[in-house]
């Protein structure tokens, strides 16, 4: 540990994430998960001679949506590139990405960091390219299995700068890049098929040194679990070879999560050498001026902003409005109720109580209408139906609709505050219980409690429980 | 000789080509000879500051989000020299190569 | 037009080795095929063959390379649907130098095509077969490819009309590419009006192509009377003193033609035009590096069985499929490309394609409507003159790259000659002037003496 506070640890992330889209970036061909090996495929995708790129226009209204909610700068006319490798799993011998000019730069996004409090990571660039297919190593004895399913599958590849000093501060940075782009539809971030996928630039420096070391990179981390183990198992290798004197070697670096360990990727000497160039297939990407509009007017207030919202203007606690702004019509929902005349801290209970309790149950379906929530709210306020009680017209309300007042009163819940029938209740009891009562008049008032809760009971909870207290002391102190 | 041999072999080995040994003088001259024939362009007034050329529409069409394959008059089974249970086959690599 | 006779014909053009479909295939597919053809469209029963890296369901698309010997697309070319959908009969595919690659179709892996003409020379190329076979009289038009002037070149060795169109005129979907911004389909006919009217069929938009403008298909003009008031430019450079002698005169007389239809000749200079080919032997491998990187024997294609290892599947698939010339330009194309040099070569060649493209903006800005010049600086040479000298082979393309380069429509006309070898006479076009260009070439084509000797 010494040791390693005397390092200091640098790391950037480029993150792919699949753009929800129904068909490919450049055909027309399913982008949905989950087929049988390669019967999503065309000529285009399957990098047949002739076959030609098309773009799908989707998939760029969504990068330009995620580039703005990043608040990147969107450029007009951005350029398709052709970076060119072999592997089995690419079927052209080429990727079309963008290169010199992508779609966006000069973006970034506010995080929470565990070690320094909010923290801006800068987004480099931002650009759409196609995914490879996929290589199955272990499917078939003694050969490598490809299937061209994934193919051609849109991808926007978010760069950030070297701003992150340590794994955890990586992680978190992931986990806000996450809910922006879920929240505002533009990726499942489903790690689990793939559609966020994170390499890492790592270095390590003696702390204080103005130089970055040596970087390598990281691939191969696919669950936010690893993004940590990865990222701190890389760190250590690189102090413990810097502190017995060797130096880092610019090399790729694979996480193997069996033995907790990275590992070099066997490379030949030239395959860095991508021969990048303009993309002849496919002219330059012109985004149209009323798509930066409507992507704008398509990002919903983005979790940071509406926790912050949430807490300054309704004076909600932070961990409150942490739990309103999990899912995506959870916040709306309570400003709604709010908005139907509900006080807020008791809206917010609700939602997060029963509300969210009942959603659970229902495939997240909020089933209570606001304005009918509000309208429960204020009988419990008014003290015509008592917090229990409000529970079970609830119930009945997500179940089978209806009014509030008339749920209650059809369930008989309406508490009753006319002193005749609350007199009756007391006088009932009281005569009822002659040696408790003689306790409490002889000194033993806590018993006061006691005879309230026999009064409730009697009157199946419809006695208003704000009166019964008063009326009871009448009786037993005249 | 604007190129040397192991530079064609290196360029080879990018382009996933193998070059016969006894091909190899004869490549190196010939490529020399092209490589120092087009150099010339290097030469040409204006050639380091003109616009880049490129013919063709000025915007790429964008099409909607549409499930709609081009068809395949037969499938990847029919036409891959290795096919077995759906997938195309290739020697083993192992997941640590490139 | 009999199918029968046509048989017949291609039968009695086997010699030539300018068709790579048997006989026999081309029977069996042109009787299923005249079954299903519309009766009434304009190429209705129109037999048509086609360049060997156009894919048709129909044959087999080998590119004239081992690499894809014995391969069938799934799928056919937008140009050949759109055939078909006018009526006309696909009669078979034709030799062509390996991926397009070369000006002799002596770069084929299926063996050589001989001049129709003279058998000891060669039909040009790229687009060889295609240009014999409507030389020979076997069909009267025939698709080819052009990259850098493998339509215009071999029409003119074998002396019949060959167009490109301007880039993004027709659609490249299917055309298997080589150079993707110099690429475009283009058409053999045995007269100016029977390539127009082929070309007027597959021109036009294409949702598959992003590259095809959005514009309407060509329309073959009638053949004016006269061209008064057409200013033709005539560009020195085009004109050098090497050039052949014959095919020096067989340009005056065609010029002194135009003049008698009422054109303008005006010198102009393109001054940029040296520079063309270096320009295009940059870009055209630099691109062809990247586009031939599919051919890895992993999903279609012969594989070489025994490669332990994918690299050496590579390796040799790629080593032992690909002939000489493609190996070179693959080489070339990749060295342009890699780290270090893209500036000096590719994106030096891009400007000077901007230079090139100027030079023909400036001339059709001060008046001029077309260009006229030869089409090729000599007539057919001998199998094997240039095999051995890989830029001398380039140079037969001197002419002709230019178009491609600048994205222009061009075309060439037989206009005499040389000790009985064709001469074929250039037009050259602003960008989408098809129209323009197509009656100038009919004009001259009525009064040009097509097979006297210069």
């Amino acid at each position: 540990m010494t040791a390693a506070a005397a390092w200091e640890t640098v790391i950037g992330l480029e993150t792919h994430v699949q753009l929800r889209t129904r068909s490919k970036m450049f055909c027309g061909c399913s982008s949905a998960f989950g087929a049988r090996p390669n019967t999503n495929v065309c000529p285009v995708c399957l990098g047949l001679p002739g076959a030609l790129p098309t773009v799908n226009g989707q998939a760029i209204r969504l990068a330009v949506r995620a580039a703005l909610a990043l608040g990147c700068r969107v450029h007009r006319r951005s350029i398709f590139a052709r970076k060119n490798y072999f592997y089995p799993d690419l079927p052209k011998g080429y990727q079309i990405s963008q290169y010199e000019e992508p779609l966006a730069t000069d973006g970034g996004l506010t995080f929470a960091s565990p070690d320094r409090g909010a923290v801006r990571a800068t987004i480099v660039r931002l650009h759409v390219e196609e995914d490879a297919g996929k290589s199955l190593h272990d499917r078939v004895p003694g050969a490598t299995a490809v299937d061209l399913n994934r193919s051609g599958v849109p991808l926007a590849e978010i760069v950030t700068g070297p701003d992150f000093r340590s794994p955890p501060e990586a992680r978190a940075y992931l986990l806000a890049l996450k809910e922006v782009l879920q929240y505002a539809g533009i990726s499942d971030c489903d790690l689990e098929k793939g559609s966020l996928r994170v390499d890492a630039n790592v270095s390590v420096r003696r702390a204080g040194d103005p130089v970055l070391g040596t970087k390598t990179e990281v691939k191969n981390i696919n669950s936010f679990a690893f993004v940590e183990k990865a990222l701190g198992v890389e760190r250590e290798r690189q102090i413990a070879v810097l502190e017995s004197g060797g130096t880092i070697e610019q090399q790729t670096m694979l996480f193997d999560v069996k033995a907790n360990a990275v590992r070099p990727q066997r490379t030949k000497e030239e395959s860095k050498d991508y021969r990048y160039f303009p993309e002849p297939d496919l002219p330059p990407l012109v985004v149209p001026d009323a798509w930066l509009e409507e992507e704008r007017a398509a990002i919903p207030e983005l979790p940071a902003a509406k926790r912050e919202r949430l807490v300054t203007r309704y004076g909600l606690p932070a961990q409150d409005a942490g739990v309103l702004t999990q899912g995506s019509g959870v916040a709306d929902y309570f400003e709604a109720v709010v908005a139907a005349g509900a006080d807020p801290k008791p809206a917010a209970n609700w939602v997060m109580g029963e509300a969210l309790a009942d959603a659970n149950q229902n495939d997240g379906v909020l089933r209570v209408p606001p304005t009918a929530l509000a309208a429960l709210i204020a009988l419990v306020k008014g003290g015509a139906v008592s917090t229990q009680a409000a529970k079970r017209v609830f119930a009945v309300m997500a179940e089978r609709g209806g009014d509030p007042q008339a749920v209650a009163e059809s369930l008989g819940l309406v508490q009753v505050a006319d002193t005749g029938a609350l007199a009756r209740w007391v006088d009932d009891v009281l005569a009822a219980l002659p040696a408790e009562v003689a306790r409490y008049k002889g000194g033993e008032v806590k018993l006061l409690a006691f005879f309230v809760g026999q009064v409730m009971k009697s009157s199946k909870g419809k006695a208003d429980p704000k009166l019964v207290p008063e009326l009871l002391k009448q009786r037993l102190e005249s | 000789m604007s190129v040397s041999r192991d530079e064609v072999l290196k360029i080879a080995r990018l382009a996933e080509l193998h070059v016969d040994a006894a091909a190899l003088p004869a490549l190196v001259e010939q490529m020399s000879r092209i490589l120092d024939y087009v150099a010339q362009i290097a030469t040409v007034a204006g050639s380091e500051t003109a616009p880049p050329f490129v013919p063709g529409p000025a915007a790429a069409p964008l099409r909607g989000d549409e499930v709609r394959p081009s068809p395949l008059a037969f499938g990847p089974a029919d036409m891959a020299p290795a096919f077995r249970d759906g997938f195309f086959l290739v020697p083993r690599l192992s997941a640590f190569d490139e | 037009m009999s199918l029968a006779a046509t048989l017949d014909r291609l039968a009695k053009a086997e010699p030539l080795h300018a068709l790579l479909t048997p006989v026999a295939d081309v029977r069996a597919s042109l009787a299923a095929q005249s079954e299903r053809a519309p009766q009434h469209g304009a190429l209705a029963g129109l037999p048509v063959v086609v360049k060997d890296n156009i894919c048709t369901l129909e044959y087999t698309t080998t590119c004239g390379s081992k690499i894809l010997e014995g391969y069938r697309s799934p799928f056919e070319a937008t140009a050949i649907a759109q055939l078909k959908a006018a009526g006309a009969l696909i009669a078979g595919k034709t030799n062509c130098d390996e991926f397009a690659m070369g000006s002799s179709t002596e770069h084929s892996a299926y063996g050589r095509t001989h001049h129709p003409l003279d058998p000891a020379r060669v039909p040009g190329g790229s687009s060889g077969g295609s240009a014999a076979l409507v030389a020979a009289g076997v069909v009267p038009a025939a698709l080819g490819s052009e990259t850098g002037g493998s339509v215009r070149q071999p029409a003119a060795f074998c002396g019949v009309v060959g167009i490109k169109p301007s880039y993004g005129r027709v659609s490249r979907y299917g055309l298997v590419a080589f150079g993707s911004s110099l690429d475009q389909i283009g058409v053999f006919g045995s007269t100016v009006a029977q390539a127009g009217q082929v070309l007027s069929v597959i021109s036009g938009t294409d949702p598959l192509d992003s590259t095809c403008e959005d514009r309407p298909s060509v329309s073959l003009p009638d053949s004016p009377h006269e061209l008064k008031g057409t200013v033709i430019g005539v560009p020195g450079e085009y004109f050098p003193a090497d050039l052949d002698a014959g095919v020096r005169r067989a340009c005056q007389r065609a010029m002194e033609r135009l003049k008698q239809l009422g054109a303008t000749l005006r010198e102009i200079s393109l001054p940029h035009t040296q520079y063309a080919i270096p320009t295009y032997y940059i870009v055209a491998p630099a691109e062809a590096s990247s586009n031939l990187a599919r051919y890895d024997g992993v999903r279609y294609g012969p594989r070489l069985d025994g490669a332990l290892d994918v690299r050496a599947l590579y390796r040799s698939t790629r080593g032992q499929g690909f002939g000489p010339e493609v190996r070179r330009r693959v080489l070339v194309g990749t060295y342009v490309l890699s780290s270090g040099y893209y500036d000096a070569y590719y994106g030096r060649a891009q400007r000077m394609r901007g230079l090139i493209a100027q030079d023909f903006r400036r001339v059709f800005e001060q008046g001029v409507d077309l260009i006229f010049t030869p089409a090729t600086p000599t007539p057919a040479f001998r199998a094997g003159d240039r095999m051995d000298d890989p830029v001398a082979m380039y140079l037969a393309d001197i002419f002709t790259v230019t178009a491609n380069l600048a994205g222009l429509p061009a075309m060439t006309l037989p206009i005499g000659r040389v000790q009985g070898l064709p001469v074929g006479g250039q037009l050259i076009a602003p960008a989408f002037a098809e129209e323009r260009m197509l009656a100038a070439a009919l004009a001259l084509e009525s009064i040009v003496p097509a097979v006297e000797e210069a």
